[in-house]
């Protein structure tokens, strides 16, 4: 079992290697985003010159971050995690079409060993994505451009929740993925389906939108939306004092978007389950 | 031990009403090459998915490599080999990754594995492709590779789902010369579906043909041939014609019939071989030269004909004429099939 699902694990590495179009095409978007709208969407412009109130008002906007591209691009890595595991299910339905997956399931690897393999590489690329994303916005701010300011002093366990809140909405994220990719059978049934979940997935977390200017309501429902729970726990840990700004701390986020994961496995394993089962 | 491939009363009904297969009973001995042959959509595939524990069995039971299928299908497909009809490798891994991966699947001791691998990459000729990614492989090579991916355990039997399909006839000898000589040194049961009618006649000891889900003949390829009326011998006389060579010919033991055309007559008879001796020592004591003789055996192309060509058997009011060029066409039209 360890064997098969190690072997399975590296070939999916591998691709992901070989094809470095894909790495590069999941890099695009967070990259445009961070110097597109991330520079222009300057929030700090609007709340210039409103005096100290103004800046109490501005930090409940974005919820304690020193600048809005700050909790943006904090918010981006809750992106990334969405559009970088998108592959893994599509990776499926490739996989059907070239028979490679026909081969795997007649083979006597588990279905555990054989959705596990790609669960794992889904949550693998991800992390390295990123830290390359909050790396960059870091650097954007030493080259004249709005920057990420990490503004907490480094703690072992801050990131620690933080790669664990990475690589928990990604399980997630990759799980659905997953779910979709053995379910589905053709690639332009599955990006229709993804898509209708990808943007409002997205537009209803907090990865983008400025917190205090959403409604009452929508806040309640951002709250739950797993991308927002990867989010605040990263926010809460970049951002000196942004944790009073949060009604928990990072271990109820890592919490609720656990719940988010574990609910989300259990569907997808049984999917998968069922697509490889000997068919009827 | 049980024979390694035992079906009994197989049936697979998808969907409650298309019979795929109905009532199929295979036995296939230990170390025999058994030839499943029929149309496309007769249920060849199916019956192989549902022998491999790739797909759920109706009702009927199945046993393979020793285990009920239904009961054990991860411990079956341990035990067995598989070759689709369609390329499974990984085109964006080489072929020795390829390897290694099936090698991790099917349990290969992992002290064993590099060593079966260049055994095997050696063997079928593809040691100097194995750092290439498949990708980049011919037809020939993938076939190939796709041999040495479902033998890497070394399976006591093995399935091959119209192995062959879309190679030319030199990807198509090679890929036989590995089958045969893998057979011979793992005395290996060897389980082919195929529609190519002549590498069945020539390399299986024993087919049996299916369609619509029903083995509707089974036996060696020569009794196949014999159920058909048997052979033609063909004599040309050069010095005497007429009733009187017939006669001669019509008293020859086991001769079914006789007739002439510009002067050659066909006999058939249901072991041409035999008969040839006979006739020979005949004319000769009255007195008849031949100018020769010749022996034409059914082909195994004629048996599916008679077996599976439904066009023929709707039509019972064709003349002989008729017949004979309607199989030539759908024999023309395999002909082209194959290239």
């Amino acid at each position: 079992m360890i064997r098969e699902l190690g072997a399975l694990t590296r070939r999916e590495l591998k691709r992901l290697v070989r094809n470095p179009q894909a790495v590069a095409t999941s890099l695009m978007l967070p990259i445009l985003y961070l110097l597109l709208f991330g520079q222009a969407f300057d929030l700090s412009v609007a709340f210039a010159g409103t005096g100290p109130e103004g800046q109490i008002r501005f930090l409940e906007v974005v919820r304690g971050a020193p600048t809005y591209f700050s909790y943006f691009s904090a918010g981006m890595v809750g992106f990334v995690a969405v559009t970088a595991t998108l592959f893994v299910g599509a990776n499926v339905i490739f996989d059907r079409l070239f028979g490679v997956l026909k081969r795997t399931a007649a083979s006597p690897a588990t279905a555990t060993s054989i959705f596990g393999s790609r669960l794992i590489a889904g949550m693998i690329q991800p992390v390295g994505l990123a830290f390359l994303v909050l790396g960059l916005a870091v650097l954007l701010g030493h080259v004249g451009l709005s920057g990420l300011q990490v503004t907490s002093s480094f703690s072992v366990l801050g990131w620690t929740e933080i790669i664990l809140a990475i690589l928990i909405v990604s399980a997630m994220f990759a799980s659905l993925f997953l779910a979709i990719g053995f379910s589905i059978e053709q690639p332009q049934s599955y990006f229709a389906v993804v898509n209708l979940i990808n943007l409002p997935v997205l537009l209803t977390s907090a990865a983008l939108f400025p917190w205090g200017l959403m409604p009452a309501w929508f806040q309640s429902v951002t709250s739950y939306n797993p991308v927002t729970l990867a989010v605040n726990v990263i926010r809460e840990n970049l951002f000196a004092g942004a944790s009073s700004y949060y009604p928990y701390g990072p271990a109820v986020y890592l919490g609720g978007l656990t719940a988010w994961a574990i609910a989300m496995f259990i569907i997808a394993t049984y999917l998968a389950r069922r697509a490889l089962a000997p068919r009827v | 031990m049980p024979d390694p491939v035992l079906a009994k009363d197989l049936v697979k009904v998808y969907q409650g009403k298309v019979h795929a297969v109905n009532g199929v009973d295979i036995d296939v001995t230990e170390g025999e090459l058994y030839g499943f042959l029929g149309p496309n959509g007769a249920g060849k595939t199916t019956t192989v998915q549902m022998l491999t524990g790739n797909l759920r069995i109706t009702s009927g039971s199945a046993t393979v490599a020793g285990l009920d299928v239904t009961k054990f299908p991860l411990k079956v497909k341990e035990r067995i080999g598989l070759v689709f009809q369609e390329g499974t490798a990984d085109p964006d891994l080489t072929g020795r990754e390829n390897l290694e991966l099936a090698a991790a699947l099917f349990r290969v001791p992992i002290r064993e594995t590099k060593g079966t691998i260049n055994g095997l990459l050696e063997r079928l000729q593809i040691a100097d492709a194995a750092e290439r990614l498949v990708k980049t492989y011919s037809g020939g090579m993938r076939r190939r590779l796709e041999l040495a991916v479902g033998i890497i355990h070394s399976p006591s039997v093995l399935f091959l789902d119209e192995p062959t399909l879309g190679l030319d006839p030199q990807g198509r000898a090679g890929f036989w010369k590995y089958v045969l000589q893998l057979r011979h040194d793992h005395k290996m049961t060897v389980f082919v579906t195929t529609h190519y009618l002549d590498e069945a006649d020539e390399m299986c000891d024993r087919i049996s043909i299916i369609d619509h889900g029903k083995i509707v003949a089974s036996g060696t390829p020569s009794q196949l041939k014999d159920k058909l009326g048997g052979d033609i011998v063909t004599v040309r006389p050069v010095n005497k014609t007429g009733p009187e060579v017939e006669a001669i010919l019509r008293a020859l033991p086991a001769v079914s019939s006789v007739s002439e055309s510009n002067g050659s007559y066909r006999v058939k008879v249901p072991k041409g071989e035999e008969l040839i001796p006979h006739l020979v020592d005949a004319c000769t004591r009255a007195g008849i030269a031949l100018a020769g003789v010749s022996l034409k055996r059914p082909s195994l192309d004629e048996v599916f004909l008679e077996f599976t060509g439904r066009e023929f058997r709707e039509d019972e009011g064709m003349n002989a004429t008729d017949r004979a060029v309607r199989i030539g066409q759908v024999q023309q039209a395999f002909g082209r099939a194959r290239r």
